[in-house]
């Protein structure tokens, strides 16, 4: 599968228990190597196409999830990473959840797991730039 | 505060720290004046979750209050539970269990090193220590399965024993990593841009440790000789005989001194472990009935773990984990000022504060959050400690 251009990722740290952002960011290291495929993990999501979500909505980071959301440009694609992003995971129950993601933002990728392995990041972010792709042509 | 103060708002979503929370950064100039702490981005209600579940539910909650060191909070529940019970576990089981606990500490200081230059900008050592990390998560994939979570402790034994060859693999990946380590630790030593940008950065001195309660590594690295494994030993740490990491200056760099001896400490541990593994079986695993209340502790990677529960009618009825970071968590506004802003995300990186495991406490009373050292916490709340 070729791109059409290099997708660049910003990661939102939700109130997780850092599983998944560990597996998140261990696809940038030398086993796992993304760049490889050309995608970047950037620390701006005003330059991001792809936006990764992990840990679940709380309360208090709700709203930072929107304003992070709004702040991209389109075409975007959201991934939620973890049963904590896609359901609430072990923390469905909390006084503190506000979630899942996709009552905050409009999601296109679920990754499960808890934490899903990177390889099963890689195939989410993949499955991301499908998206991306197509919204972009029409 | 004056007119011509800044005020730069580090997180809660920054590049420059890797976890949710917010510092509100005064400056002047370069120089930073006060800090204000912003909390709560991660706080998801854990010991909520823990009450009203039985012994055996309860236990993959508690894995799942950090994803760094899951295998301690599993033990440290653990621990707490059989001492309620009374129960001293078969020698096999105890000898696997140093073994994870040695593991789980090794990927945390290599995953912390890693962060800690990328902080100062080597990203390819980021990506050497990274690298080894992953030969440590490899080790528990054979054993538990998982490289995240485990679950593998369980009340009374293990979910899992070892298979024949785990020993030879493990010796195997731990002896590499060590080996690569030391490497790093000379390379760090010997390198200019390491050394100038962590030596008297974020310094706390002995009394300062003594008198924020700090523990773990940081303690150890300004001089604080305090270890759980040495002072309330569980499993086989009183039987086999091992150094306790320790610096004096308690800088950074002593910081990152202390953290990589201790992981060919580790390493050193596992080897010796492994090599007196004694050949039984475990025992299988069975719901327990608990009732009472009890208390434990145990050496995180981060430094004190303890855990209180209450359990009426064969449920949890009152849970409390105190972890490490909690004592750092204010401490940091007492460091920062004074530093340049750009010391501020190397300091906070080289406390290792594990947010996700400290946000546990917020007191709310009459719409107003109160934010209390410990000492005052455990006056007014009386919780025991
Ligand atoms: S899904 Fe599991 S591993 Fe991931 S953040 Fe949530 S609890 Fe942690």
């Amino acid at each position: 599968m070729t791109f059409k251009k290099s997708p660049w990722v910003f990661v939102f740290h939700g109130a997780g228990c850092n599983g998944c952002n560990l597996e998140v960011l261990a696809v940038a290291t030398p086993r796992y190597d993304v760049e490889r495929l050309g995608i970047v993990i950037k620390h701006s999501p005003r330059n991001a196409d792809i936006l990764v979500v992990e840990g679940m909505v709380n309360k208090k980071n709700a709203d930072r999830i929107r304003t992070v959301y709004d702040q991209m440009a389109s075409p975007k694609v959201v991934v939620a990473v973890g049963a904590c992003a896609v359901s609430g995971g072990p923390f469905a129950e909390s006084y503190n959840h506000a979630g899942p993601l996709d009552r905050i933002i409009p999601v296109d990728v679920y990754v499960p797991g808890c934490p899903p392995r990177p390889e099963a990041v890689i195939d989410g972010i993949l499955k991301g730039v499908e998206v991306l792709e197509r919204a972009s042509k029409g | 505060m004056r007119v011509h103060d800044f005020v730069m708002p580090v997180g809660p979503q920054s590049p420059a720290i890797k976890e949710p929370i917010l510092l509100k950064v005064c400056l002047e100039g370069e120089e930073v004046q006060k800090v204000r702490m912003v909390t709560g981005y991660t706080h998801r209600g854990i010991e909520y979750l823990l009450e009203g579940k039985n012994p055996d539910q309860a236990l993959y909650v508690a894995s799942r209050v950090c994803g760094i060191c899951s295998i301690t909070h599993e033990r440290a529940y653990v621990r707490t539970v059989e001492n309620i019970l009374g129960y001293d576990a078969p020698e096999r089981v105890k000898a696997i269990r140093t073994v994870l606990f040695e593991l789980e500490r090794m990927q945390s200081h290599l995953l912390w090193a890693g962060f800690m230059m990328h902080e100062i900008g080597l990203e390819t050592l980021f990506n050497y220590f990274w690298r080894e990390r992953e030969k440590v998560l490899d080790c528990f994939e054979k054993i538990t399965g998982g490289r995240v979570h485990h679950n593998i402790n369980k009340i009374r034994t293990l979910r899992y024993d070892m298979e024949e060859e785990d020993p030879e693999f493990i010796l195997q990946q731990v002896r590499s990593v060590a080996r690569k380590t030391r490497d790093y630790y000379n390379d760090c030593m010997k390198e200019e841009v390491v050394v100038s940008r962590l030596k008297n950065v974020g310094t706390i001195p002995k009394s300062m440790a003594l008198e924020w309660g700090l523990t773990g590594p940081i303690a150890r690295a300004s001089g604080v000789r305090i270890d759980t494994r040495k002072i309330d030993p569980y499993d086989w740490y009183s039987r086999i005989d091992f150094e306790m990491a320790a610096g004096k200056r308690g800088d950074a760099l002593e910081r990152l001194k202390v953290r990589l001896t201790e992981v060919m400490e580790s390493a050193r541990i596992v080897e010796r472990v492994l090599s007196g593994l004694p050949d039984e079986k475990i025992p299988p695993h069975s719901l327990s009935r608990v009732e009472g209340e009890g208390h434990a502790r145990v050496e995180a990677p981060r430094g004190e773990l303890f855990y209180y529960l209450r359990f009426k009618n064969n449920r949890v009825e009152r849970a409390k984990i105190r972890t490490p970071s909690f004592s750092y968590m204010k401490i940091l506004e007492e460091l920062l000022p004074g530093m340049v802003v750009g010391d501020v995300p190397v300091i906070v990186a080289s406390l290792d504060p594990c947010f996700s495991c400290l946000e546990r406490v917020l007191v709310e009373k009459n719409g107003r959050v109160e934010e209390l050292r410990e000492k005052e916490f455990r006056r007014k709340y009386s919780c025991p400690g």
